[in-house]
């Protein structure tokens, strides 16, 4: 699948993906969205490039450890949920902080974006791992 | 400082320091015993701290919220007994670990050893202090785990494996019929506190009237006798010799195996008092003490012989504890507690010194020693005034506590009368006799007699102070508690006595106490034992030679037997359900689905097909219906992988249609994703397999596979319309819930993303981590693969 179309293609296509997957983890509370779906997205877009251009040549540009990305995605949803405990909350329950700032106006923000982007870390790191490790699989 | 805050530190800051140890350990190298050492001896200093106000004021008890709903709580119980046993497993921690700085080799993983050991240390201390059963079954598993790694430490050596695992059987397995016991007592009761149980007696008198007492009181002592190698449990000990020396000193003869004694001294005011108490705890405990002690003869191994020795010495407070039913509780259980601190200081001294001998001279085997006093003077000083101690000489600690015992032993059989006035008190006797000889033994075998210059190296020489220094301090601790007793009875014996009875107890010990009954015991002793050890060598061969006559008889032939028996029995139970191939999987799966589906739905009384069904179909949903059964026919009829594959996810593709036809943007969305990655992956793994089908279906098979595939598409239609038509009816769909509260109370306009993080988060959590697990699964099954090639 190494055409130089495919190359060309998914150079232009992929970092818009992954703009888009972001946008959609970061729009999951309100609009269709989420850090699953984002997850999985990112997770597409990179693996359309591990297919274009192979693994090892990916590897040989640049080395990339997703184990660690879902450890730290674990870690991350798991403090969300255990720093909830902290302001005297159960396990998990979410908090919300809504401030106004000037020109920008007002801006939200809910606790459990940080456990959706932890959700999204490791959608990303655990599909990947697996992909590349089949791919490297001789 | 508050006595609470100063246990939870002693408890905790071994677990917290043990964590940072391997970063420690890069600083100083080598040095890390000592490092281990000092967090040892910070506990002792707290647990010393706490120790003045209960000593002075009795018993405290707090505690911090943890599960309150369930009445479950972080809670502490600090009393006499618990400071008591603080301070041993704390102090003799201090001298193993210093004394390890010159046993381990350098060569060794020196981090994974200290850090299980102050893991092991951190888990006593909070056994010892839990006031909550529930957290004393948890901190008693982690000591028996820690055990285990600690007996397995030489990973590579197969009779460290087989140690490691019978121990882990035995004293875990004891653990659960414990935590049995205790769920008993919490029907009784009502309470997991210890605190609350002891501190009023109408529960107690409840409890020793209630049906449910004798089976609490076995259970509980299963898990007692079970950790503390009392009857025929005791099989795993003499196997955990396999660990490292000053393991074994520190916990199977110190601190971890009077665990059971500890908890059957806490239990004590619960269950004592009754025939049942007497029976089974003196009972067991006389057999054992008497039974280890014989079977201590045949031992070749000096390791050996102290574990039959520490069964037989735990045997001897076991015994105690169970004498205080019809005597006054007081004097079995000073003795008994005083007879446990004796025996922490004289057996740990003696293990350190067996593993020093061992150190020098390569083997542990006694037939190959002898004559060692030149070459190892203070080492033959040391290990003499420890094994006279446990022979019970006087002025040494271990004639004192013998001595109560024997007097108790007279006691308890005086008052029961008949045969029992004259069998206790020769089971005593019989007991320190056998005590007598193989303590005799060791000194003999070791130091005394004449040099085997064959067997031995030829220079032997002492080790260094780091190594003598520890057991020297417990062989002064020895004879100074024997001299002067009064201190460690006011500080130490009085207060943990007071702690177990529930009142304050006085406790009297003195070295000469007018010749007396128990005093013609101890000479009898020592007259008989002197008569058994000129025949040591004879009885050690006739047990020999009985044991290779009855190889089935034992209680190791038992248990190897069982064990042997479940591992074959596995293994064929594993053959069966997991035989490889993914077909057999997937049609038992399907057949399971087929019948859990069905069953409930005859029971609620479903029909095949419900009256009153209007299906409002538009010509988009037909069009895609349609569609999907042909791509579900040609997955099925393709003869390639990869058209079948093809197949497969144009379905899941117009299946994402039928979603956005449904209005369900995010599910659609996975589903797009989910099944354009899934394409992605098969047609990577495709490529490395056979493109067609190999195997050819013959007709029965294929006759076999539609029926269940027919059945799977009946159960599921069936279920669908029934549940469309409302046969749930009863039962309000849980959606409404959401719509009303997802903007309120999470402040999300995306119902489906509020339900993943918010509403249903712990699910979520619980999904994230299979999917890192399943990360690891894949890369490690892949790696084993590659290795294995």
């Amino acid at each position: 699948m190494t055409t130089l179309i495919a190359k060309t293609v998914s150079k232009v296509c992929v970092p818009i993906i992954i703009l888009f997957s972001i946008s959609l983890l970061l729009a999951g509370h309100d609009n269709p969205g989420g850090g699953f779906i984002g997850g999985v997205m990112f997770a597409s877009a990179i693996s359309l490039f591990y297919v274009v251009f192979g693994v090892d040549h990916i590897e040989s540009i640049y080395k990339n450890h997703w184990d660690k990305w879902f450890a730290v995605g674990l870690l991350l949803a798991t403090i969300t949920g255990i720093g909830i405990m902290l302001l005297g909350y159960n396990f998990l329950r979410s908090a919300y902080v809504s401030a106004t700032f000037p020109l920008i106006g007002e801006i939200s923000i809910i606790s459990t974006i940080f456990f959706d982007i932890g959700v999204y870390l490791v959608v990303i790191g655990g599909i990947l791992h697996i992909f590349k490790e089949m791919g490297e699989d001789k | 400082m508050d006595p609470f805050i100063a246990i939870i530190l002693a408890v905790f800051l071994p677990f917290i320091l043990a964590g940072i140890l391997p970063a420690v350990e890069r600083l100083v190298k080598d040095k890390i015993g000592w490092y281990a050492s000092g967090v040892a001896f910070l506990s002792l200093l707290l647990v010393a701290v706490a120790a003045p106000e209960v000593i002075r004021g009795g018993a405290v008890q707090s505690s911090v919220q943890w599960i309150p709903s369930m009445g479950l709580n972080l809670s502490f119980y600090i009393d006499g007994l618990s400071i008591m046993f603080g301070i041993i497993v704390s102090g003799i921690g201090v001298i193993i670990m210093s004394y390890s700085n010159g046993y381990m080799s350098t060569k060794e993983d020196l981090s994974r050893y200290y850090r299980q050991l102050l893991l092991f240390m951190g888990s006593m201390l909070g056994m010892v202090f839990s006031a909550n059963v529930i957290q004393l079954f948890i901190f008693w598993e982690l000591t028996s785990i820690t055990s285990f790694m600690l007996i397995g430490y030489w990973r590579n050596r197969s009779l460290s494996v087989y140690g490691a695992t019978k121990s882990l059987i035995v004293t875990a397995g004891g653990g659960i019929f414990m935590l049995t016991g205790f769920l008993l007592l919490n029907i009784i009761t009502g309470t997991f506190d210890i605190g609350t149980i002891l501190q009023d007696p109408s529960i107690i008198t409840t409890i020793k009237g209630h049906d449910l007492f004798l089976p609490a009181l076995v259970l509980i002592l299963i898990g007692a006798a079970a950790k503390s190698a009392q009857g025929p449990f005791y099989i795993w000990l003499p196997n955990a010799m396999e660990a490292p020396t000053p393991v074994s000193a520190f916990l199977h003869s110190a601190t971890m195996v009077k665990a059971g004694i500890y908890l059957i001294a806490r239990v004590h005011p619960i269950f004592s008092g009754t025939d049942a108490w007497l029976v089974l705890v003196g009972g067991l405990g006389i057999i054992t003490m008497v039974a280890a002690g014989f079977l201590a003869f045949r031992q070749t191994d000096i390791k050996g012989l102290l574990a039959y020795s520490t069964i037989s010495q735990l045997g001897y407070m076991m015994a105690m504890y169970g004498y205080t039913t019809y005597q006054y509780p007081g004097i079995g259980v000073a003795s008994a507690t005083f007879h446990l601190l004796n025996h922490a200081t004289f057996k740990a001294c003696l293990f350190l010194v067996a593993g020093i001998v061992a150190h020098e001279t390569a083997t542990r085997d006694i037939r190959k020693m002898g004559g060692l006093r030149k070459e190892l003077p203070f080492t033959f000083i040391i290990g003499s005034i420890a094994a006279l101690s446990m022979a019970g000489i006087p002025p040494l600690n271990g004639f004192l506590s013998k001595e109560m015992f024997y007097e108790s032993s007279l006691e308890i059989g005086q008052l029961l009368g008949g045969p029992f006035a004259i069998l206790i008190p020769a089971a005593a006797v019989l007991g320190g006799v056998f005590t007598f000889a193989y303590s005799i033994k060791f000194i003999d075998g070791i130091f005394l007699g004449k040099r085997r210059n064959d067997e031995l190296p030829k220079h032997i020489h002492e080790p260094s102070m780091i190594m003598l220094i520890p057991p020297g301090f417990l062989a002064l601790l020895v004879i100074i508690i024997g001299l002067f007793p009064s201190a460690a009875v006011t500080y130490m014996i009085e207060p943990a006595t007071s702690g177990i009875l529930l009142e304050k107890a006085n406790v009297y010990v003195s070295l000469w106490h007018g010749f007396n009954a128990a005093l013609v015991m101890t000479i009898v002793t020592f007259i008989a034992g002197i008569a058994i050890y000129t025949r040591y060598d004879a009885i050690a061969a006739w047990q020999d030679s009985f044991n290779a006559r009855h190889t089935k008889i034992s209680i190791n032939y038992v248990y190897d037997s069982i064990v042997d028996g479940a591992k074959g029995k596995s293994s064929s139970f594993a053959a069966f359900m997991q035989p490889g191939p993914i077909k057999p999987y997937l049609v038992s799966l399907l057949v399971l689905f087929i019948v859990l589906g069905t069953i409930p739905l005859i029971l609620v009384g479903g029909l095949m097909i419900p009256p009153g069904l209007a299906f409002d179909i538009n010509i988009y949903e037909l069009i895609l219906l349609c569609l999907i059964v042909v791509s579900a026919v040609g997955a099925a009829v393709m003869g390639k992988y990869i058209y079948a594959v093809l197949a497969v996810s144009a379905m899941g593709y117009l299946v994402s249609l039928v979603f956005i036809n449904l209005k369900a943007p995010d599910l659609a969305m996975t589903q797009i994703l989910v099944e354009t990655l899934f394409t992605i992956i098969f047609l990577l793994v495709i490529v490395k397999v056979p493109q067609t089908f190999k195997e050819h279906l013959t007709r029965s098979v294929l006759v076999k596979d539609l029926l269940i595939s027919s059945a799977v598409f009946v159960t599921v239609l069936v279920l669908l319309l029934n549940a469309f038509q409302g046969i749930t009816s009863p039962f309000e769909s849980i959606s409404y819930y959401f719509i009303e509260n997802s903007v309120p109370l999470a402040k999300g306009h995306n119902m489906v993303n509020v339900i993943l993080v918010d509403f249903r988060g712990i699910d979520t959590l619980g999904e994230i981590v299979v999917i890192c697990l399943a990360g690891l699964g894949v890369y490690n099954l892949i790696k084993s693969r590659s290795d294995s090639k």
